[in-house]
This record gives structure tokens, sequence and C-alpha cells, in this order.
């Protein structure tokens, strides 16, 4: 990892071999010793420790969700049967989830067309409690780990 | 009618259903008990809150046009879940079948019209609760 705000050049010396030196700008002021010829040598000094970049959203987004990356999540999902009507359906997915009518249908509609609704994407415990809170109301539902 | 049909409940079997199609998470047997018993806690809720409803009289007046039941806000809720496990109990007593329409021969059966006349009732409530209360038709 580079050094910021640096320029490393080479310098040649007649009496070294060449040698990686920092640009006289980063020495802050600090010029080699004399050599005996009277040229400037130019000290390999340790440089500067550089402290990585961090991208600042990279921590935030870690600390919003500290739990997502780690845990896995698990889907609630509705299937259908042929007995469960779909305005009971939806009245249900309004009633369980909070939903608006629009959303509640949306779903509702999905399991009545494609055989099953994927209604959320939770953690264990909120997942067994929605899929007890639909099984309440009789309705197909289980959850599943989200591969 | 909807006395006799409400009396049916519960219909179905406990432990009707899996908490998972594939059977996945950390302690699956332990979590499906946990289920079960909450279902079956519910269950019995469902029939205490029943039995009350049955026995009060206030709550069932007759009208020139029938029979009148009178529900609190929250009650609708326990209603609609007591119909429908009686609908989908005798739908599961016959077998639960995938189309319906085989259900509907010439013999009567009682299953039948128990989880037909379950879902009418289950029906007029809903449209009940998307009726607003100041309706005409209320």
């Amino acid at each position: 990892m580079g050094m910021m705000g640096t320029d490393w050049r080479t310098l040649s010396c007649k009496s070294c071999s060449s040698f990686p030196v920092l640009h006289v700008s980063a020495l802050a002021g600090k010029p080699g010793r004399l050599d005996k010829a009277g040229r400037i040598l130019y000290l390999n000094d340790m440089p500067e420790i550089a402290t990585p970049e961090m991208l600042p959203g990279t921590i935030r987004e870690a600390e919003e969700n500290p739990r997502s990356a780690l845990e896995p999540g698990y889907l609630v999902i509705c299937w259908n049967d042929p007995v469960n009507f779909m305005d009971y359906v939806t009245h249900v997915f309004q009633q369980v989830f909070h939903w608006p009518l629009q959303k509640a249908r949306h779903h509702m509609l999905q399991v009545h067309q494609q055989g099953k609704s994927v209604l959320v994407r939770e953690s264990l415990e909120k997942a067994e409690y929605y899929v007890h809170s639909l099984q309440k109301y009789t309705l197909h539902a289980t959850m599943e780990r989200d591969e | 009618m909807l006395a006799a049909v409400l009396s049916q409940y519960p219909c179905l079997p406990p432990a009707h259903q899996p908490l998972s199609r594939n059977g996945q998470g950390p302690d699956t047997l332990a979590d499906q008990r946990l289920l079960d018993e909450a279902l079956a806690d519910q269950r019995r809720d469902n029939q205490r809150q029943l039995t009350r409803l049955l026995a009060d009289t206030t709550r069932f007046r007759q009208s020139d046009k029938g029979w009148r039941l009178s529900l609190a806000p929250g009650d609708a809720e326990w209603v609609l879940q007591i119909l429908n496990d009686i609908r989908v109990g005798s739908w599961a007593k016959l077998g639960s079948p995938d189309d319906l329409d085989e259900l509907r021969g010439d013999q009567p059966n009682p299953d039948v019209g128990l989880m037909e006349t379950a879902g009418y009732f289950q029906m007029r409530l809903l449209a009940g609760l998307r009726t607003p209360p100041d309706h005409p038709k209320r």
C-alpha cells in the first residue's frame, strides 16, 4: 500500500548504487548529510507507516447491519391451496403484516397464480412469529432458510 | 344456522401443518413443538370466546330480514379464524381434494355442506368488515 502524498524517486549516486528515496518535499526540511565530495546524500530513512485509507461507507454499513451478514435469513412463504378464499387471504395479510390493501392483494395473486409467495425475509424468531400468526388463520404458510 | 356451524369448532386436527417444508432450522423439532403449542393455546382461547358468544343471547337479534349477530370490533378476527378452521377442516376430512367441484355431486354430504356454509359466513363477515359503519345498507 503506497504512502499518501509521496513521490518515490530513484537517485543515482556515483559512490553508491541507486536506491529509492523520498522526494525532498516529503522529508519536511530534513536534508541529508553532505558526503565527502559535498554532495547531498539523501538518507534512506524509515518511511512513515501509512495508515490505510478507510472508506466511510464500509464501516457505517457494518455498524448498521452487524448481524445481517452473519445470521441466515428465513423466508416466510404462503402456499396456494384450493380452499382458502382470495379475499380471506388478502385480509389475513393485511392483519398480520399491516400491509396496505394493494400490497396484500399483490402477494395474494402471487400465491394464486404462481403457487406461492415469499412474504418476508426475517430472522429466525420473527419468521416463526409470522408463520405462527398465519397458521392461526389456517393459511398454508411455512418458513424456509434463505440459501 | 351460524350457531350450528360455529359449534362444530374445532374441525381441523391439531398439528395439521409443518412449520417448514424442508425441515430447516437450528432446532426443527423444538420449533415445531412450539408452533403446535401456540396453535393449541389459540384453539383453547377461541373456544372460550365462542362459548361466551353463544351463551350471550343479546348478541343475536331477530329482525324481519332474519337474524342479526352483533360483534365487537375485536371479535371479528377470532370468528373468522374459527370459520376458516371449520372450512379447511371439512375440506381435510373430505380428503383435501384439489378440485372443489368434484365435491358437488348428487349425494348430499354433511362435510361439504359444512365447508360451504362456513365459507358463506366468512364472506359475509369480510364484506361487513369492509363496509363503513354509517353505510346505508347497515
